[in-house]
């Protein structure tokens, strides 16, 4: 006790004050340790979660597929893939019919006189129509008879739940009262099967018909009409020769096919179908959602590269004090916007001006022109480069900044002019900077969600790149879009609500990626500096 | 090109002694800088500086750090442009009778003229070749075999040619401090200058390296005008024909390097030289 009252410089170096044992540099410690343990934790959760719930989409998947081979609709599928191909030339013609009769009006006829001429067409048409009608048939009482049996089937699969859950609840009485009957699809299959005959005698007749009407196709005076008829015929000795295949396909196909998760797997990777509350089949097919995806942040990185990259350079090489002292805040503050407003601003502005400038005459070269969408890939393209640039721009501009001067000054002594310093010197060193800021500017518009929801035009289908630049201005839906738009009204669990997860998880990956890929190149950049 | 941006370089060349040596006068001056002032922003940097360099000798710049002999440095060739406050309030500098701070005269034009090599040695991020050559490249110059002859020429007057002849597709940046100043001074003879900037070339290197540098300054006399900012003495004294000493932006005593050391005729001078301030 003496000897502790004594109070030496040593003793004094003891006497840290501590508060529940922690002392005021460990509790510093803790509180920032702690705060970055919380975050990697939480990142951790998202990605444990999103897993957990997705994981269950592929068993799902592969039951209903499996479903959909052993209740055989898969085989009427297969038909109606051939009356869908009979239906598109009948449309064809169509087109061609209402073409005539719109050039007759053009060129003064009255609806009497109209009539007249277009007889001979019209039979024509009436006669191909007619053609295809015992297919049609065919396919919708197979159809019919195979999705009773799939309802039915349902049925029973919701009755055995509910009796599964009045036995555990104790209620044996109620369940014995329930009458679940076992489904057999074979016995439904197989009556559609034996009707296999009279499908190929359809086909048989349907070639024939169609050998027989199509030397007499009407013969128009018109040049347009002419070329249009022409085409007309290739495209159904086309499917003439189709038929035959469709038919293979039909013959061959076996129900008791069994279905591998990895064809679970491929169909929702390479899916080019999403369809959900089908009364056929659900498809969940990626492909419609990640080329939507993709094209419009292809069209937003095609505005954004270029105007981030070219203000950086502005900003950081050429701009005056003032300038930049005005240009960048501007700039940086676009991505404090929130992304809805710009959604709003997307629909009630932008769309509408591309529509307008589209229908000018003097743009009426472009054949692709007018479009008809309001909302397109372009349209949400346009408004995500608006987010991308200050990303694209902040990041460009650190890498700029990042040159040394010594640098620009070596070449300057030169005698380069800035241009050419800034082309050959700062841009190359930068480069990979650059690189960076780009993908990660990509990174934003693909998780970029409230935009695309609001401007893209949420049509679900594969856009149709074969129609080359025209293609952006077609409606797309996108992988955010899709899952902000369904996953708050489907049932929890769901095959539908685990497939939105899965796109979720595709999203997370990608992201992930891009960030890796960014995150590699920049440490390359300042290795390069050594 | 403006009018008299090619009068320059005409003047220049017809007064270029290898073209005409034996009628040279090597005394005459090729730079002069007459009552001139110049300031960043509100502070001003140097005052009334009257200063003649003379073609074919080394001058050295020396005096205390902030003594504004950098600076001086830089308006030789105009590198203050890039600097958005920099100002002439005063004065001229003129090469071979033009003034360089003619509104005509083209600064990339002038800085082919009068190349410069910087305190730290600054090669490229690219190969040891691409370094020496860029200077023609923005030139626009494609010939293989001209470019060649440059490297080699250029690596030769830089005493640098035996060391990196074989690695010249190497990166510039892998060649130690010493190469790498000579390297820079290599890259600025290839665009063909007629005076050399050095902003000390020195400063970052070994008692090896820097011999080597001034070696190669003695050798370079011959055939460049050599400006040279030091802040050691000794280099002064051993590479240079005269010597600007310089205190506060203010030009003290400019005099041939012998007579400054031995007997400078300002007591400031003096007092730096003998190492009492500074």
């Amino acid at each position: 006790m003496d000897k502790r009252s004594f109070k030496s410089r040593y003793q004094l170096a003891c006497n840290r004050k501590s508060f529940l044992g922690l002392t005021r540099e460990s509790a510093l410690k803790g509180l920032f340790g702690g705060n970055a343990f919380v975050s990697i934790v939480v990142l951790g959760l998202i990605t444990l979660f999103l897993f957990k719930e997705g994981a269950g989409f592929f068993g799902q998947y592969r039951d209903s597929l499996l479903l959909y081979r052993q209740s055989g609709l898969e085989y009427v599928e297969l038909m109606r893939g051939q009356q869908n191909a009979l239906s598109a030339l009948t449309r064809y013609l169509n087109s061609i019919r209402s073409r005539q009769v719109e050039k007759l009006a053009e060129e003064g006829y009255d609806f009497q006189e109209s009539r007249a001429i277009t007889e001979e067409s019209e039979d024509f048409f009436y006669d191909f129509e007619d053609l295809a009608v015992p297919l049609r048939e065919h396919v919708i009482e197979a159809n019919e008879i195979l999705s009773a049996a799939r309802d039915s089937y349902q049925e029973m699969q919701n009755l055995s739940e509910h009796r599964k859950s009045l036995l555990e609840s104790g209620r044996q009485d109620e369940a014995d009262a329930l009458e679940i009957r076992e489904i057999d699809f074979a016995l439904f299959f197989d009556i559609v099967k034996s009707r296999e005959s009279e499908y190929i005698e359809i086909n048989e007749n349907l070639i024939r018909g169609i050998e027989e009407i199509l030397p007499s196709v009407p013969y128009f005076g018109d040049a347009e009409l002419q070329a249009k008829t022409e085409r007309f015929k290739e495209l159904a000795e086309m499917f003439i020769e189709e038929v035959s295949k469709f038919e293979e396909n039909v013959l061959a196909w076996e129900r008791a096919r069994s279905v591998p998760i990895s064809e679970a797997f491929t169909s929702f990777i390479f899916g080019k179908k999403w369809v959900t509350n089908s009364s056929i089949q659900d498809w969940y097919g990626l492909i419609p959602l990640m080329s939507g995806s993709f094209l419009v942040a292809l069209v937003a990185m095609f505005f954004a590269v270029p105007l981030g990259i070219g203000a950086a350079i502005y900003v950081n090489q050429v701009a005056r004090s003032l300038e930049r002292d005005l240009i960048k805040p501007y700039i940086e503050f676009i991505s404090a916007i929130p992304s809805v407003v710009i959604g709003f601003f997307g629909i009630a502005v932008f769309g509408t001006l591309i529509r307008e400038v589209s229908g000018w005459e003097s743009l009426a070269w472009i054949d692709f022109f007018p479009i008809s969408e309001r909302l397109n890939a372009f349209t949400a393209g346009g408004l995500l480069a608006l987010m991308a640039i200050p990303t694209i721009f902040t990041l460009a501009e650190d890498a700029l900044n990042n040159v040394p001067l010594s640098y620009k000054e070596a070449s300057m002594a030169m005698g380069s002019t800035r241009l050419q310093t800034i082309l050959r010197i700062i841009v190359p060193t930068a480069l990979s900077g650059i690189i960076s800021a780009v993908l990660l500017g990509f990174g934003r518009v693909i998780g970029e969600t409230m935009v695309v929801l609001l401007c893209a035009g949420n049509r679900i289908e594969i856009p149709r790149f074969a129609e080359g630049i025209g293609v952006v201005f077609e409606p797309v839906h996108t992988m955010t879009g899709i899952i902000a738009q369904e996953l708050g009204e489907v049932v929890h669990g769901s095959m539908h609500y685990r497939a939105l997860f899965m796109v979720g998880l595709v999203l997370f990956l990608i992201s992930l990626l891009i960030n890796y890929f960014a995150q590699k190149i920049v440490m390359k950049f300042q290795i390069s500096r050594g | 090109m403006s009018l008299v941006s090619l009068r320059l370089q005409k003047e220049i060349k017809m007064d270029t002694p290898a073209v005409d040596s034996q009628r040279v006068d090597r005394n005459r001056p090729l730079i002069r800088i007459s009552d001139f002032d110049f300031s960043y922003g509100d502070k001003q940097a140097l005052f009334d500086i009257n200063m003649d360099i003379a073609e074919h000798k080394v001058t050295a710049f020396i005096g205390p750090s902030g003594c504004g002999k950098s600076t001086l440095l830089r308006c030789l060739n105009r590198m203050n442009d890039l600097i958005e406050s920099a100002r002439i309030n005063r004065g001229k500098v003129e090469v071979n009778g033009v003034d360089i701070y003619d509104e005509r005269v083209d600064a990339t034009e002038l800085r082919k003229r009068i190349g410069m090599v910087f305190q730290k040695s600054n090669p490229f991020p690219k190969s040891i070749y691409e370094n020496v050559i860029y200077g023609l490249r923005i030139q626009g110059i494609k010939k293989k075999s001209q470019l060649d002859e440059t490297v080699e020429r250029c690596l030769k007057g830089a005493a640098l040619w035996e060391e990196v002849k074989d690695r010249l597709d190497t990166s510039g940046l892998s060649l130690s401090g010493g190469q790498q100043q000579r390297l820079c001074i290599a890259r600025a003879m290839a665009v063909g200058p007629e005076v050399l900037l050095m902003d000390e070339p020195c400063s970052a290197l070994d008692p090896v390296a820097t011999a080597k540098i001034e070696e190669l300054i003695h050798e370079l006399k011959n055939d460049y005008t050599i400006v040279i900012v030091t802040h050691n003495m000794q280099q002064a004294a051993r590479v240079s024909d005269q010597t600007a000493f310089f205190y506060m932006g203010n030009l003290i005593e400019m005099n041939a390097t012998d007579q400054i050391f031995m007997s400078p005729d300002k007591e400031q001078t003096e007092a730096y030289i003998s190492g009492r301030f500074g």
